[in-house]
């Protein structure tokens, strides 16, 4: 079967595409229409306005260069958001990752009934941010949590915890419920790198003799390094983005506040939309960085296989 | 029927509904109102036979509700032809310009007769008529006071006596109901607590009054913080709203709602809703000055200025401003009437559950902010909402979270 590349073909006025060319147009023009629309033209508009004080309690959107970006460098509460957020994206990729990784390795290892397995585990990913949020917030409650249950069922407390009191356990138990949430994801993902692995490649290992850490560190973790690289940027991205959670979990309390929460705050409970779209556009970049270093260290790894 | 005909009909029915309840909106008077302001169906019913219109009210959280209409005058559309105003939006909503000045549509004598409509007027214009006379007032389980042996408390230091002996006799294991999670409702209990400490928030040029250990804001706060280690507050209030705080005293686990809501008298006395319809009773709100003081939150319906459909507003206003109806709302949704001639009948007719007292409470209710609600107010409550829910957490003390809250005031003013 052969496809005709989509060629422009020169005629007397100007360019024109051929059969092809104005097909494969037609189909990404949707595409282009959405992502233009709703992803860069917003992109656009919000980088313009941040330099711009647009607070509609005041006169006039005058020109203020820099200075919400400064604002979103050096304000105290911002400062102390952007730190949480560092701790979330820490322990959150770390879970999902780890995590991920064991369930998407026994995964792997199972044959019998996988399918159900694995839509056992999918499932928490497909349940709404806030309701999953609301589910573990019962589970914290401090008067009929089934936490503090437990935790007095095998002797380890008399009396219930108040669990969000302790900023480093709200840090905690805001990651798990997220790790939660997000896991599955990162374990698809990772399944379908180790499902790639030909099986001859262990065999061989086997008869070497190798162990079956040396099996992982040799053989699975470089083969499936790519799609470690796009489970590790996903659960960084929505780490960094990480909102409902610590908001249903605990507010607005400033030893949970996300960055994402600081913005929400800042553009529309304070209306300081400019000053909001600075602290979000800062919010992308942080994400489009670390999700560069993850794919440009998996590329220079992998280039000359 | 062949089976390109039950394709086309397939296909054509969702579209021709889809026309249908557009075309059935469309005629209706959008409304946007918290759960606790959205008309039942009875009354919506009556709106309709009094009026001929229809409703179309969407309900969403406070929280929503001003992220909805800020979000939506951004855009200059509005999210609806009348909407939730709330007396802390004023000075925001107000300065935007985002509400249309509603004075002709209310009569001089009714608009005598409903103080609270001064909290919404800014830069002169009537920019909200309320609907909601909401000022908070004490209300306690009589039943747990009678067991420990305690009386109704009228000073702070009677408070906690009362409370210390429901305790003692084990009849409640927290008996003071206070939120103090990061949320308004926390925020809203500090204020009055102030104002029970005798003193107010800011002076005439919102300089802050709270930041010494004299003061009434100081005291307030240590008076909340030294409760809840004491164990007279229920540890958990650290993640408590006030809503939350109402369900704890319906099921008959806190003695002492003690910023409550003067309408909420009427759930809680209603005993389809509450296990403690018999025992809820009102007081005013303790003081240490031998004059009980307290404060209106009182919530309004205002237009946004790009709103569609106008012409029904004024209907809907004149209706909602009756007496028949503001009684009848005050029955079915116990939203206290912002018409004072109205909250007197009601008084009389005994509708009202201890009327006296929220008459007399009622009397002694101050906006918060003399000068009117300022732009800023949502940068202060804030604040407010996360130093407290930091001291109560005992992450900062009383004294650092005055100075952030007023660190947060005097950033915010500039």
């Amino acid at each position: 079967m052969t496809f005709d590349m989509p060629k422009w073909s020169r005629r007397s006025k100007g360019f024109r595409l051929n059969k092809d060319g104005r097909l494969g147009l037609i189909l990404a023009l949707p595409v282009v229409l959405i992502m233009g629309g709703l992803v860069f033209g917003p992109l656009i508009s919000s980088l313009i306005d941040s330099f711009f004080r647009i607070d509609p309690m005041k006169a006039g959107t005058p020109f203020v260069g820099l200075k919400n970006y400064v604002t979103s460098v050096t304000d105290p509460a911002v400062v102390a958001a952007w730190a949480t957020t560092g701790v979330y994206v820490v322990l959150t990729v770390a879970i999902e990752t780890v995590g991920g990784l064991a369930a998407a390795l026994l995964l792997n290892r199972i044959t019998l009934g996988r399918r159900w397995l694995l839509a056992a585990v999918v499932l928490p990913w497909c349940l709404p941010p806030v309701v999953n949020a609301i589910i573990w917030a019962w589970i914290f409650n401090p008067s009929y949590g089934l936490l503090n249950g437990l935790v007095r069922a095998v002797g380890l407390a008399q009396e219930n915890h108040v669990w969000f009191n302790d900023r480093a356990t709200g840090l905690v138990l805001i990651s798990v419920v997220h790790a939660w949430r997000m896991m599955p994801l990162t374990v698809i993902i990772l399944l379908a790198a180790l499902q790639s692995i030909p099986k001859e490649l262990y065999e061989a290992s086997r008869l070497d003799g190798a162990t079956a850490v040396q099996r992982l560190r040799q053989i699975t973790l470089p083969l499936i390094a790519p799609g470690l690289a796009i489970a590790l940027s996903q659960s960084t991205v929505f780490a960094i983005n990480l909102f409902d959670e610590a908001w249903i979990l605990n507010g607005t309390a400033t030893d949970t506040r996300s960055i994402t929460i600081q913005t929400y705050i800042a553009g529309f409970q304070n209306l300081k939309l400019s000053l909001g779209m600075a602290m979000s556009l800062l919010v992308m970049v942080a994400s489009l960085a670390v999700s560069l270093v993850y794919v440009l260290r998996v590329y220079r790894e992998t280039r000359f296989e | 029927m062949n089976r390109r005909a039950f394709l086309m009909t397939a296909t054509a029915l969702p579209f021709s509904l889809g026309f249908a309840s557009i075309a059935g909106a469309g005629g209706a008077l959008a409304l946007l109102l918290p759960p606790w302001g959205t008309l039942p169906k009875e009354m919506t019913d009556l709106y309709t036979k009094d009026t001929g219109g229809l409703l179309n009210i969407e309900t969403l959280g406070w929280d929503e509700i001003h992220t909805k209409i800020a979000t939506s005058m951004v855009a200059k559309k509005a999210p609806a032809t009348g909407t939730e105003l709330d007396w802390s939006w004023v000075g925001q909503f107000g300065a935007a310009g985002w509400y249309d000045d509603l004075t002709a549509l209310v009569p001089p004598d009714v608009l005598k007769d409903m103080p609270t409509a001064a909290i919404f007027t800014y830069d002169g214009k009537l920019i909200g008529v309320p609907y909601n006379n909401d000022f908070r007032v004490m209300i306690y389980n009589k039943a747990h006071l009678d067991a420990a042996g305690a009386k109704v408390p009228v000073t702070m230091d009677e408070l906690l006596t009362a409370a210390r002996a429901v305790k003692a006799k084990g009849v409640a294991a927290y008996p003071i109901g206070l939120p103090l999670s990061a949320s308004e409702g926390a925020a809203t209990a500090w204020y009055l607590l102030t104002k029970a400490f005798g003193g107010d928030l800011f002076d005439k040029d919102f300089k802050p009054l709270f930041t010494t250990p004299d003061s009434a804001g100081f005291k307030a706060m240590q008076f909340e913080v030294d409760a809840l280690k004491e164990g007279l507050i229920d540890p958990a209030s650290t993640g408590l709203k006030d809503n939350e705080v109402q369900e704890l005293f319906k099921a008959g686990k806190i003695t002492f709602d003690l910023a409550g809501q003067a309408g909420i008298l009427a759930v809680y006395t209603d005993a389809t809703k509450s296990t403690v319809a018999a025992d809820a009773h009102a007081a005013l709100v303790p003081n240490v000055t031998g004059k009980s003081r307290s404060f209106g939150l009182p919530e309004a319906i205002g237009v946004p200025v790009s709103a569609e459909n106008k012409d029904q507003i004024a209907t809907y206003l004149a209706w909602m401003l009756k007496p028949e109806i503001m009684a009848a709302n005050y029955k079915t949704l116990g939203v206290l009437p912002t018409r004072l001639s109205v909250l007197a009948a009601l008084g009389k007719d005994g509708s009202l559950k201890d009327g006296e007292i929220l008459a007399a409470q009622s009397a002694v209710a101050e906006p918060l902010f003399a000068q009117g609600t300022p732009g800023w107010y949502s940068e202060f409550s804030g604040a407010v909402q996360t130093a407290l829910n930091a001291a109560a957490k005992g992450q900062i003390d009383v004294a650092t979270a005055m100075k952030q809250i007023a660190d947060a005031a005097a950033a915010a003013q500039q």
